[in-house]
């Protein structure tokens, strides 16, 4: 309140700018990771997924093959790029609308129909008729059409259709692949079956022979729609009533100022000189996590011996300087021991290391607690 | 400038009127926000200024640690207006202060008075950290607020537990002066005065030449010394900075040299204080008589121990620079640590015990007594087996101190202060003050 302003708006600036800092490089590196970054589709018979189900390798060999593969997200680019001698692959019919399946089949373009919906098929290939829905099997071609000859079997296990013009690989009761003439002289091949054009199952029989046949050297549209946008659609907002719509005003004050009362504290905190906190036997608990670690079994023995000897040679009446043999002696002569005994528990073995393990040591403690016991039975 | 509670519920409530008003909803939700602005902003104009607001402080300024402290506060409000609102007297945490937020009634151009309990958990000095005064407008939607600054210093003293242990120590110190009805001879080697045989004094205090002198028996009656110099060294470095029980060890030391001190003060005997660790933290000399136990309260009370290395030959010169070339009794209170003591004091003592009588006191802590009692797995015999290290490095230490003539008290911290009262009756009783 009372510090001068230009050190006010400096220190404003250094407490904002980390945050600053922070909000920056967040931004940055969301923009560098999004150059680039497109995210790659997927799906049944998408032409650009290198998915099982994907048609990548399809559009690759056709390519090589000298074919030129367009690839048509809607109607328009679909119809524009069929002008001429070209093949339109039709995936995911049930993405089109009507007018567009009426479009798709007014123009001259020959259409390759990989299981049509049941209007698509109507319009498309009309008089042909969906009449089963088979397994995934692997039918003889049986036909006369050169394409399906010269590839033999393939994949065409699927919806069945009957009518049309010609057809090829009976599978119960109708033909895998149809052909039919359209009224204005471009044909409609029905295929009953996406496997033939997969990456997974392309490699399998003659598949991917009866494709090539199917296009035989002609550019391909591959038409694959996308999914129809809401385009021209109201949106659930336009949706609401008018005063739920404008009720958003209020709320939205309201939550502000619901914000700015909470977030007002009452006078600054208060900060607090914290005392050091450390307990003065932390030094001793210390020294015991090291013999522990270190298995200092020598080391802890050795102290345990010294403090019981020196409580024992105070017991019995000796003096500081009183050595090993007359502390023992004394002991044993007070309790009825071997001195020898006496002298080995406490002063232990004259060559050292007679605790070989943790257990040996626990034993030695417990010894040492009994001899002392029983030397002064009051305690 | 705050907003309240009660702002936020008029512009939820504005919410179902929009709702309600039908075709006419964007008419309602702007005019809606424009009114609940224009009544905040409305309600900060007619608010009193809490800038305006005169405070001032009175209360205790000291408190024994333990013990609850009342400071009050005036607020006197100028303005014409009532002023209304909360009002948060800062204290740090550890004070405990209570209550945190008054609420503030205060008619136009009237004082009130508000009352802070305090009831500090450390010692030393706590400064006010601030008085915020938050001022509601007449419509309580909104509020004007400001921190004032209305310095006030809270002193925690030591709580100085063991002044218990005070009268049953002094009724020992009366003994020795022979002023007892126990008709027990004062114990002290300083000629009292003369008065007449009673059954039971001992025969051997008889003063003859008195005697001859008058009708009845004479005995002569000896009492301590007094005015003797005491002087208490608080060790305010690392080792005094570990905790025994939750207290660290300086606290432990300061209880034990405050019933000394009152002690000895009631003994005639004058008491100074130093606290050391690098350089002298705090001092108390005491000139002549009187009792200095206050006077040392307040100097223990800002004390903390540092996380130094005491210099124990700093000390010593401190002691030996001293006034006077009088001998005086040497109170250490410090750690019985023997890398710290074999490295820092003991080469110094000779020069200390040469001109003084030294006494060193220092608390044992009672978790290496239990931890050299645990027994078990292997984890508690390496545990007993390093408290037992512990243990035995501070009889040694204890040992080279007394063979150097320095008198050691250790104690746990229960006992300690009356330990080191009683080594001082001790000493007394047997003139080697």
């Amino acid at each position: 309140m009372t510090t001068a302003p230009p050190s006010q708006a400096g220190a404003r600036w250094r407490r904002a700018r980390g945050p600053i800092a922070v909000v920056a490089v967040l931004v940055l590196l969301s923009f560098v990771v999004s150059l680039g970054a497109r995210p790659e589709r997927t799906g049944s018979l998408e032409p650009e997924a290198t998915t099982p189900e994907g048609s990548r390798a399809l559009v690759n060999i056709l390519e090589e093959q000298g074919s030129e593969v367009t690839v048509a997200r809607d109607s328009a680019a679909a119809l524009d790029a069929a002008s001429g001698d070209a093949l339109v692959v039709l995936a995911a019919s049930h993405r089109l609308t009507r007018g567009e399946l009426e479009r798709l089949a007014a123009s001259d373009a020959d259409v390759l129909a990989v299981r049509p919906t049941g209007p698509a098929l109507r319009l498309l290939a009309p008089g042909v008729e969906m009449v089963g829905r088979g397994d995934d099997v692997t039918p003889e071609p049986e036909c006369r059409l050169p394409a399906a000859r010269a590839a033999g079997a393939a994949d065409a296990g699927g919806e069945s259709y009957s009518g049309g013009d010609s057809g090829c690989y009976p599978v119960d009761g109708g033909e895998g692949l149809v052909v039919a003439e359209r009224p204005d002289g471009a044909a409609t091949t029905v295929l009953g079956a996406t496997a033939p054009l997969t990456n997974e199952r392309l490699g399998r029989e003659g598949n991917a022979a009866l494709m090539l046949n199917l296009a035989s050297g002609r550019d391909v549209v591959w038409f694959l729609p996308d999914v129809p946008a809401q385009s021209g659609q109201s949106t659930v907002w336009d949706l609401l009533p008018l005063p739920l719509r404008w009720s958003v005003v209020p709320l939205g004050a309201a939550l502000v100022l619901l914000a700015l009362w909470r977030g007002r504290r009452l006078g600054p905190l208060v900060t607090e000189r914290l005392p050091v906190v450390v307990r003065a036997a932390e030094t001793t608990e210390g020294r015991a996590r090291l013999y522990a670690a270190r298995r200092a079994r020598d080391r802890a023995s050795a102290a345990l011996r010294a403090d019981t000897a020196e409580r024992l040679r105070t017991a019995v009446g000796l003096a500081a300087d009183a050595d090993a043999d007359a502390v023992a002696a004394a002991v044993a002569l007070r309790t009825g021991d071997d001195p020898a005994q006496v002298r080995r528990l406490l002063y232990g073995a004259p060559e050292g290391g007679d605790v070989a393990d943790d257990a040996a040591l626990a034993a030695l403690a417990d010894d040492l607690d009994r001899l002392e016991g029983r030397l002064s039975p009051g305690a | 400038m705050a907003i309240t509670g009660r702002a936020v519920a008029v512009a939820f409530a504005a919410v179902p009127v929009v709702l309600a008003a039908g075709a006419l909803a964007a008419w309602a939700a702007w005019a809606a926000v424009a009114l609940v602005v224009l009544l905040i902003v409305a309600d900060t104009a007619l608010a009193p200024s809490a800038r305006g607001v005169r405070l001032e402080r009175s209360g205790d300024t000291s408190v024994r640690l333990g013990e609850t402290a009342r400071v009050e506060l005036v607020v006197a409000n100028p303005s014409g207006r009532a002023l209304r609102g909360v009002l948060r007297d800062a204290w740090p945490p550890s004070t405990g202060a209570r209550p945190s937020r008054h609420r503030l009634r205060v008619p136009g151009g009237e004082r009130r008075r508000l009352e802070t309990v305090l009831e500090p958990q450390r010692r030393g000095d706590h400064a006010s950290a601030g008085v915020t005064v938050r001022s509601l407008g007449p419509m309580g939607l909104a509020a004007r607020q400001a921190t004032h600054t209305v310095p006030w210093v809270l002193r925690a003293l030591p709580p100085f537990h063991s002044r218990r242990h005070l009268p049953g120590k002094l009724a020992r110190l009366r003994e020795l002066d022979g002023r007892t009805s126990a008709l027990v001879r004062g114990q002290g080697s300083e000629f009292d005065s003369l008065r007449e045989y009673v059954p039971g004094d001992d025969v051997r205090s008889i003063d003859w030449r008195a005697t001859a002198r008058r009708e009845s028996v004479v005995v002569r009656t000896w009492r301590p010394e007094r005015d003797r110099r005491i002087l208490l060294v608080l060790d305010t470095g690392r080792t005094s900075a570990g905790r025994v029980g939750d207290v660290p060890r300086l606290d432990h030391s300061m209880d034990a040299a405050l019933l000394l001190a009152a002690l000895a003060a009631k003994a005639g005997d004058r008491v100074d204080l130093l606290a050391f660790d690098r350089r002298v933290r705090a001092q108390v000399r005491t000139r002549g008589r009187g009792t200095s136990v206050p006077t040392m309260v307040q100097a223990m009370a800002p004390l903390e121990a540092e996380l130094v290395e005491s210099d124990p030959a700093a000390m010593a010169s401190a002691v030996l620079g001293g006034q006077g070339r009088s001998r005086r009794l040497v109170v250490l209170l410090t750690d019985l640590n023997a890398s710290a003591l074999e490295e820092g004091l003991l080469p110094m003592l000779p020069a200390l015990t040469s001109r003084h009588t030294v006494m060193l006191a220092a608390v044992s802590d009672p978790v290496v007594e239990s931890m050299a009692a645990e027994r078990g797995d292997a984890r508690a015999v390496y545990r007993s087996a390093a408290a037992r290290r512990t243990m035995a490095d501070r009889r040694r230490v204890t040992a080279e101190l007394r063979k150097r003539g320095v008198e050691v008290v250790d104690a746990p911290p229960e006992t300690i202060a009356p330990a080191l009262a009683d080594a001082y009756i001790a000493m007394k009783a047997q003139g080697r003050l």
